[in-house]
């Protein structure tokens, strides 16, 4: 009984737990670089809306996921430009982002509400894979590929960004522009590249929600987890491997929220990702030094040559 | 100067947009106003709404009809000030509860223009008020889920715990017991109208608790999809979700304002509802008057996959004897839409799960009982909000 119990609510957390993952790995490489993206609940949304209305109208759901990470990342773009060109303040524009996702998806979208979609990115189950005791019921029986695919990207995004020279590249960005730009980097496209990037994953989390995760359009319907990606963000202490942990941890709370019903006050469950979330953020500025230092320390400052 | 003109040229575009109003006025028509809380592209409450307007201007050649969505309860009365004043509006319906004193106000401004408002209580001379109440269809439902279920474990996706949506699963789990004295209704709630990421997770949590049926009230088609994808079965709620989950749906509620507004709007043209008699006309729409339609789809009351189980299912009533499941839906919709209606879901005896009496023996819940409901039915579980104890 308790056994079935976990094992249903681990599987499901994966299904929550993967468009939180894919826009906490791309808020990471973002931040690394030195820029912060409000944005991301307006590029997950414009993600979400694309992916619909691509898988829709030529019936090929994967091509959705194509032009939702295109999506994203011409989002993404707009923050760059404004924030790494111009040197507008980050908060600002990104908020501008979301604000301007948010408008233009529902704009868009009008003609897209209520509409079934009959190709959509099913679930799958893993011949062999499926057998193995506990894990096997938990991630290979029914569960989505784009789940894999940001379990797999985890590892392969840590790696770049700790044992890799374009990580070390990315990190010094982040950490001290003046110094990389010394040293011949061109701080510009590496800030450029790293935006993009999380602009594209969040596109792709965005065409999860409305092509696999539940398969349709609805204004709003990314419903604030663009912001549990900036918390997130911050709990991981800007790492891939620990964003992967917080993301399941928030799916697994949100999951909860509705297991724990007949228990809990349905209000109080309510509150509970979001008290963690503030929780975590406190434990964090309050506890020791080390995590505060993984914080980069150029983010949110737009990189002027010459100055400093 | 550039800059100014280029400045309201956006401004213009962007009000534009923001009040979708219709086409302009002409001749003697009569005009009629209508104020949303949400989109009309919602798939649920005021999409449902804007059918029923659409309905009655297609059917009144005199009539002409306009719009504006997304309006909250601040900009009511700005609003109606354009539809009675830019607009020349005769009749304003709003449509959602939170409109309800911003309307009364601006009917205290315009007492020649008639106003209708939706879901409410406060009535004046030239106020008077309609609802739509789906809790029969509910019960029908609940007869449906209570001879379709294996695992005898229902679940019900509440968005608010409000009288309105209790009454709802009350009515549910009424028809359910009927039909499956060991059935039980096991609700969660959402505390959103919108949120299709709860509505997955809290279908997907009941699965896990072994439901394999489900009715729901929230504005997206998300528990009915996520039913169809887990192999369980499910109602569709307000508008028709037929085409969303053609295997797991087996019917639902279809809310038909149309025949409201119809009939409001006829009256008025005609003279019966003037600006100085409404201070008791409310309407309360059931079957009976077609503004609760069975089914996922329109001309489809049961899904025919569904129907030879349903047939195939006996019962024992005291008062008809043994017949099906089938056959006992038809008797009760047909009770309920007869011109002297013979049935209602709540008739007493009747008890909640605090084993408080609620109705008498034979007694008929009243229009304000039901309009208050709190309690929770004898087979319903999980939590309840403001569950009353005495």
């Amino acid at each position: 009984m308790i056994e079935a119990w976990v094992i249903g609510t681990l599987a499901r957390t994966l299904a929550y737990g993967t468009p939180l993952l894919l826009g906490t790995l791309g808020e990471i490489y973002s931040e690394r670089s030195g820029v912060v993206n409000l944005g991301v609940e307006g590029m997950m949304i414009m993600g979400a809306i694309s992916a619909f209305a691509t898988a829709f109208t030529t019936g090929n759901p994967w091509l959705g996921i194509l032009v939702a990470a295109i999506a994203g990342g011409l989002a993404a773009l707009v923050h760059a430009f404004a924030s790494i060109t111009l040197r507008a303040n980050q908060v600002v524009s990104g908020l501008a982002l979301t604000m301007l996702g948010l408008g233009l998806s529902g704009l868009f979208g009008k003609g897209f509400e209520g509409k079934p979609l009959d190709s959509t990115i099913s679930n799958v189950t893993v011949p062999l894979l499926k057998d193995i005791p506990y894990l096997g019921k938990i991630l290979f029986i029914d569960q989505n590929p784009i789940v894999y695919i940001s379990i797999v990207l985890t590892p392969i995004l840590s790696y770049i960004l700790f044992k890799t020279s374009i990580g070390i590249t990315i990190r010094s960005v982040g950490e001290n522009p003046a110094a990389a730009d010394s040293a011949g980097i061109n701080v510009w496209k590496v800030r450029y590249a790293c935006v993009l990037l999380g602009g594209v994953l969040a596109g792709i989390a965005g065409g999860y929600l409305s092509i696999a995760y539940r398969p349709a359009w609805t204004q709003g319907m990314t419903g604030g987890m663009g912001w549990l990606v900036i918390a997130l963000t911050i709990f991981a202490s800007w790492k891939p491997g620990r964003g992967l942990v917080g993301a399941y941890i928030f799916g697994a709370l949100i999951h909860l929220s509705y297991r724990l019903q007949p228990f809990v006050a349905p209000q109080l469950l309510k509150m509970m990702p979001y008290a963690f979330a503030i929780l975590a953020l406190v434990a964090l500025a309050i506890g020791p030094g080390k995590q505060k230092s993984e914080e980069p320390n150029s983010l949110m400052e737009p990189y002027v040559r010459g100055e400093k | 100067m550039k800059r100014f003109i280029v400045f309201t040229l956006v401004l213009l575009v962007g009000l534009g947009f923001m009040f979708n109003v219709g086409l302009a006025a002409d001749g003697d028509k009569l005009k009629a106003g209508f104020i949303y809380v949400g989109p009309v592209g919602d798939y649920g409450y005021s999409q449902g709404h804007d059918e029923g307007r659409k309905y009655a201007e297609e059917i009144f050649p005199w009539l002409e009809t306009f719009y504006v969505e997304n309006v909250f309860p601040p900009d009511v009365e700005s609003t109606i000030d354009k539809f009675v004043r830019n607009k020349d509006a005769d009749v304003v319906f709003t449509t959602s509860y939170g409109h309800m004193d911003p309307t009364i106000k601006a009917a205290k401004k315009y007492p020649d223009t008639v106003f209708f408002h939706c879901s409410g209580f406060k009535r004046a001379p030239n106020v008077g008020t309609y609802f739509s109440g789906l809790y029969q269809t509910y019960y029908l439902t609940g007869l449906m889920a209570g001879a379709l279920t294996e695992t005898d474990k229902l679940g019900y996706v509440g968005a608010f715990p409000t009288p309105e949506v209790k009454r709802h699963i009350n009515a549910f789990a009424i028809g359910l017991k009927e039909a499956n004295p060991d059935a039980t209704l096991l609700v969660r709630w959402l505390n959103a109208w919108v949120d299709p990421s709860g509505a997955k997770e809290a279908t997907e949590a009941l699965i896990e608790e072994g439901v394999d049926g489900f009715a729901f009230t929230e504005d997206t088609p998300t528990v009915l999809q996520t039913a169809q994808e887990n192999g369980a079965f499910s109602f569709s709620h307000y508008n028709p979700m037929y085409r969303f989950a053609e295997d797991a749906a087996v019917s639902g509620q279809i809310s038909n304002w149309g025949v409201i507004y119809a009939d409001i709007l006829y009256k008025v043209y005609y003279g019966v509802y003037t600006s100085e008699n409404l201070e008791n006309v409310d309407y309360w729409w059931l079957m009976k008057e077609d503004s609760a339609v069975l089914g996922a789809k329109r001309d489809m009351m049961i899904n025919p996959e569904y129907v030879d189980q349903l047939k195939s299912t006996t019962i024992t009533d005291p008062l008809l004897g043994e017949l099906s499941v089938y056959d006992l839906i038809m008797k009760r919709r047909e009770q309920m839409k007869a011109d002297r209606v013979t049935f209602d879901p709540f008739i007493g005896p009747m008890k909640d799960r605090q084993d408080i009496q609620r109705l008498k023996d034979g007694e008929w819940a009243s229009h304000d009982e039901l309009w208050t409901i709190q309690w929770a039915y004898e087979n319903v579980k999980g939590p309840w909000p403001d569950e009353p104890t005495e």
